[in-house]
């Protein structure tokens, strides 16, 4: 017997309540062995037969708090469109060179080659591009690998594959100063591509197990010697004027500041970008259908389209949300300038990674975004320091900060398959020069701004459709508005 | 007629739409029809520029303002400078002049020169003992580079630290006019610091060879200054705690000759925009304002920069020597802040670069504490002591990744730094600055002449501290 009641509640833990009940009565009644006693007043299985049961609307999990919707400045888009004037830049975008890897074998993605600024020339010859990866060699070191020396010759143009490698220089004291640490994609030694005897501007030590594809002078001043096209690409790199910039690479405003007497003052205009980027609205849609029976009938005290139109919309905002972290063409993730990316130093979300990440936005830091993950993970650091940050106020709810900057939740974040993630920050506003929302707010049968439930039809099964659709994007106004830590490393630092 | 031919070419063999093929108008030929939102022109190069928002601006009516302050009898102790040749330094000879004793040398460059080929250079590593307290000290040491700190024994015994001194700075002044002399104090290398030194028997031989070089120690020797209080200005007699008829000192303040006079400095620029892009293209936003527009957010960065680093009137240039000081072991620490905090009453700003910030930010997470925020203007600031940390990206960062940090007590009333600048310019557009049209040239294009003044003033020297060689990257 008490095998056999052990196993019924074992089951009832997943069948309900009602499986315990049956279970226990005639367990209660053998061990006292008398006659059940007679049934007095009505029962509540029978009372409830009368009673109306209090029904909760349907409950959903996959509704998260949003806060990169609430925090964001919409901005009503009434064409369509949004063209992003910006100041004239002849920033050379330096990207990042992209590798494939078969086992241990890495190789470059050759046509990737051309974001190094010397041979950007060459993106249309992917012939020339592909050669040039074959002779790329590979080196791997070790955490603690001396990878260049400051001063000494350079001659080898280094890619990072993978591994995260730390630059130094000798301080003014004579001890090492750290500049930055590089991570997967960057390079180390683009002069040697430019001029032949060049020195390393700084050291490089492998801060973890690091794969670099490596191009010697020799090899390409073979290959030059081959294909002439190369050594043309190389030189009109050389010769190319810089025209005067600031430090930001917009093309320089000419001032003239304390001068005495009459000099010729300096005239200037302020050029624009001739292809300004736009933003498209962009959208998420779904058509939701309900059988008119339901709908007709089955309102009491929930209204069934109601509900139905309820759930549907919250899913299609977390889809918003998603698709503006994540979304390649205008996705907050994929569009923040490469200098505003930094690797985290050491692995986990420390202190002073989101000290380094807040002197990128450093202008008006509005918000931290990361995963819920991410934050505790910076929790943890936080607490081996023996600090604990004061947190703020958001619209009454209390939000943990660093440095008086909003620590927010985002479950749209990826942590990939190796529990890595990325942590935002950024600065919101237009008027601010910042990351805003796109949408439009005025459409035909508005449900709720910027969202619209049109009526479509009855099909012959007597199926109801709605079409419930959103319009949104997000842009970036400037650049230094938004900056990412890379590489954050969530499962590290737990019990050392 | 779309429909009748999409429906021709836009069917598949089977029946069904193509994906290419769309059944109604694609959103790119749409937005032919449709008007873009379009921002204003955007700029990277904007910066909160909170130094001039929390400078009070103070109008120098005819164009100078005039520091007036007590007549100070302080002989500018200023700093030698160095040149570095591979691994030896040589001294620039005229800046030996700015140790008090040679500064009758000054009109003399000769004798500097010959002054300066006399000096040893020295090299200690860190924690080498340059001088022992109380030990008989015979010679000058000027330190070329490096940071060297001065110790005393304790009350108890132990040391007691006085001060970190860097480059420029120099110690056993006193052995220039007086023999037999000792090390008041432990002097102790920080870093590998280089050091010229120079013999009280070589200053002797010198002195035997040059007359004028004699003649000069000698003047400085003998002179006598009136009673000044501890920051050099003249004294105001004073009695007081007496009993009886005593007679009581006479008195009058006394104000130095000749004032500094700050001229208004400028930035000026001639913003050309052709008459065409002037009347045609102004819809939604105005060319020639949003041209304006930028054109002064540039030239008020430009001003912050310079109110920072010119080398005339700049804050960085022209903060007093005795309070800029050197950071003890390298990085902005807690330690530093406080010691350039104390050397002034009622702090106001502290102003560093971002990343000094972040520097600091790292100084503080090492040592486990978590200074507060505090609200400044609206925005929620880093402070230190409840004083806020303000960034600015105009103070420069070395080669070697050092930098500076400011702090500063704002105000006419408080006796700290004032920005100077004239409002009520013709054709002024916002104040201080003026917009003035030049004319139309034969090309049709025409200009505006964009002019601010500016200065910044420091009434009295202690408003202003500087935390130099702030090292960044450790």
């Amino acid at each position: 017997m008490p095998t056999l009641s052990g196993f019924h509640s074992g089951r009832s833990l997943n069948g309900g309540v009602h499986t315990v009940t049956q279970t226990i009565e005639p367990e209660l009644s053998s061990e006292d062995g008398q006659e059940p006693p007679q049934q007095l007043s009505l029962g509540t299985a029978a009372a409830r037969n009368l009673a109306t049961t209090t029904k909760t609307p349907p409950q959903m999990q996959g509704i998260s708090s949003r806060w990169l919707l609430r925090i964001l400045p919409w901005v009503q888009v009434d064409g369509g469109v949004y063209r992003v004037n910006r100041r004239l830049s002849h920033e050379v975008g330096d990207g990042r060179v992209c590798f494939s890897n078969i086992g241990d074998q890495i190789q470059i993605v050759p046509p990737t080659l051309a974001e190094l600024p010397a041979l950007r020339a060459l993106a249309d010859n992917t012939t020339l591009l592909e050669t040039l990866a074959t002779h790329f060699t590979q080196v791997t070191y070790q955490p603690g690998d001396t990878i260049t020396e400051c001063h000494a010759a350079a001659n080898q143009l280094i890619l990072i594959a993978h591994g995260k490698v730390n630059t130094s220089t000798p301080g003014e004291y004579g001890d090492a100063t750290t500049l930055a640490t590089l991570a997967d994609g960057d390079y180390l030694g683009h002069d040697v591509l430019a001029r032949p005897d060049t020195t390393w501007p700084s050291n490089g030590t492998a801060a973890t197990p690091t794969s670099t594809m490596q191009l010697s002078r020799a090899v390409l001043d073979q290959l030059i010697g081959q294909y002439p096209e190369l050594g043309i690409a190389i030189s009109e790199y050389m010769a190319g004027e810089r025209p005067h910039q600031n430090q930001y690479g917009e093309a320089s405003i000419h001032l003239t500041s304390g001068h005495t007497g009459e000099p010729l003052i300096t005239g200037t205009f302020v050029d624009y970008e001739l292809k300004p980027r736009e933003y498209e609205l962009s959208l998420a849609q779904t058509v939701l259908r309900i059988h008119t029976r339901v709908a007709d009938l089955y309102n009491q005290p929930h209204n069934q389209t109601e509900q139905q139109l309820k759930l549907t919309i919250q899913a299609l905002r977390e889809r918003q949300e998603h698709e503006m972290v994540n979304n390649t063409n205008f996705g907050l993730l994929h569009n923040v300038d490469l200098k505003q990316r930094i690797p985290t130093r050491t692995g986990p979300p420390t202190p002073d990674d989101l000290d380094e990440l807040l002197a990128l936005v450093w202008k008006e830091p509005g918000y931290l975004l990361a995963h819920p993950k991410t934050i505790a993970a910076f929790g943890r650091e936080c607490t081996k320091r023996g600090i604990y940050p004061t947190g703020v106020d958001i619209g009454g709810h209390k939000i943990p900060a660093w440095r008086g900057v909003p620590l927010l939740p985002c479950n749209k974040i990826p942590v990939s398959d190796t529990n890595t993630s990325s942590i935002l920050a950024m600065r919101v506003g237009e008027e601010n020069r910042g990351v805003i929302g796109l949408n439009h707010v005025g459409l035909p049968d508005e449900y709720e701004p910027g969202l619209s439930v049109r009526f479509m039809n009855i099909n012959e099964q007597a199926v109801i459709s709605y079409l419930v659709s959103t319009y949104y994007s997000a842009a970036i106004l400037v650049p230094d508005a938004l900056a990412v830590l890379e590489l954050v490393e969530l499962g590290r630092g737990i019990d050392d | 007629m779309t429909q009748a031919s999409t429906s021709t070419n836009g069917v598949s063999p089977n029946g069904a739409l193509t994906e290419e093929q769309l059944s109604s108008l694609s959103t790119a030929a749409a937005r032919n029809l449709a008007s873009t939102t379009k921002t204003r022109p955007q700029m990277q190069g904007i910066s909160p520029r909170w130094l001039l928002r929390v400078l009070p601006w103070v109008e120098a009516t005819g164009g100078n303002y005039r520091v007036n302050r007590r007549l100070t009898y302080e002989v500018g102790t200023g700093r030698v400078c160095f040149t570095v040749t591979s691994d030896t330094v040589h001294i620039v000879a005229p800046s030996l002049a700015e140790l008090p004793a040679l500064r009758y040398l000054a009109g003399n460059p000769d004798l500097l020169e010959t002054l300066a080929t006399h000096f040893t250079q020295r090299t200690y590593q860190p924690g080498d003992v340059i001088a022992e307290c109380h030990a008989p000290a015979n010679e000058l040491v000027l330190i070329a580079h490096g940071k060297v700190s001065s110790t005393t024994p304790g009350e108890y015994g132990d040391t007691t630290t006085n001060a970190t001194i860097a480059d420029g700075d120099h110690f056993g002044h006193h052995t220039l006019i007086r023999a037999d002399t000792t090390w008041p104090s432990t002097f102790t290398a920080i870093t590998p610091t280089i050091t010229l030194t120079l013999n009280r028997e070589t200053l002797d031989q010198l002195v035997a060879q040059h007359p004028e070089l004699a003649a000069a120690l000698d003047t400085h020797a003998n002179e006598e200054f009136p009673h000044s209080n501890r920051h050099g200005e003249a004294s105001i007699y004073l009695t007081s705690g007496h009993t009886g008829e005593p007679l009581i000192s006479g008195t009058f303040v006394d104000y130095e000759l000749s004032p500094r006079e700050y001229e208004l400095s400028l930035a000026q620029t001639v913003l050309r925009v052709h008459t065409r892009v002037a009347d045609l293209y102004n819809q939604p936003h105005d060319q020639t304002d949003e041209q304006l527009k930028l054109t002064i957010h540039a030239l008020r960065e430009r001003q912050e920069h310079e109110i920072l680093n010119n080398p005339e009137f700049g804050l960085l240039h022209n903060a007093d020597l005795k309070q800029r000081i050197p950071t003890r072991t390298g990085p902005p620490t807690p330690d530093d802040l406080d010691e350039l905090i104390r050397r002034r009453r009622k702090t106001q700003f502290i102003l560093a670069h971002p990343r000094a910030i972040a520097a600091f930010g790292r100084e503080c997470t090492a040592r486990g504490i978590y200074p507060e925020d505090v609200e400044h203007d609206g925005h929620t600031v880093r402070a230190w002591r409840g004083i806020p940390f303000l960034p600015c990206d105009k103070l420069p960062i070395s080669d070697t990744n050092t930098t500076s940090i400011i702090a500063m007590r704002t105000g006419e009333e408080n006796h700290g730094v004032v920005g100077l600048r004239q409002t009520g310019l013709p054709d002024e557009y916002e104040p201080g600055l003026s917009v003035r049209r030049m004319g139309i040239n034969e090309q049709a294009v025409r200009s505006y002449l964009a002019s601010t003044y500016y200065s910044v003033a420091i009434l009295v020297p202690d408003a202003l501290g500087v935390l130099e060689q702030v090292e960044l990257g450790r």
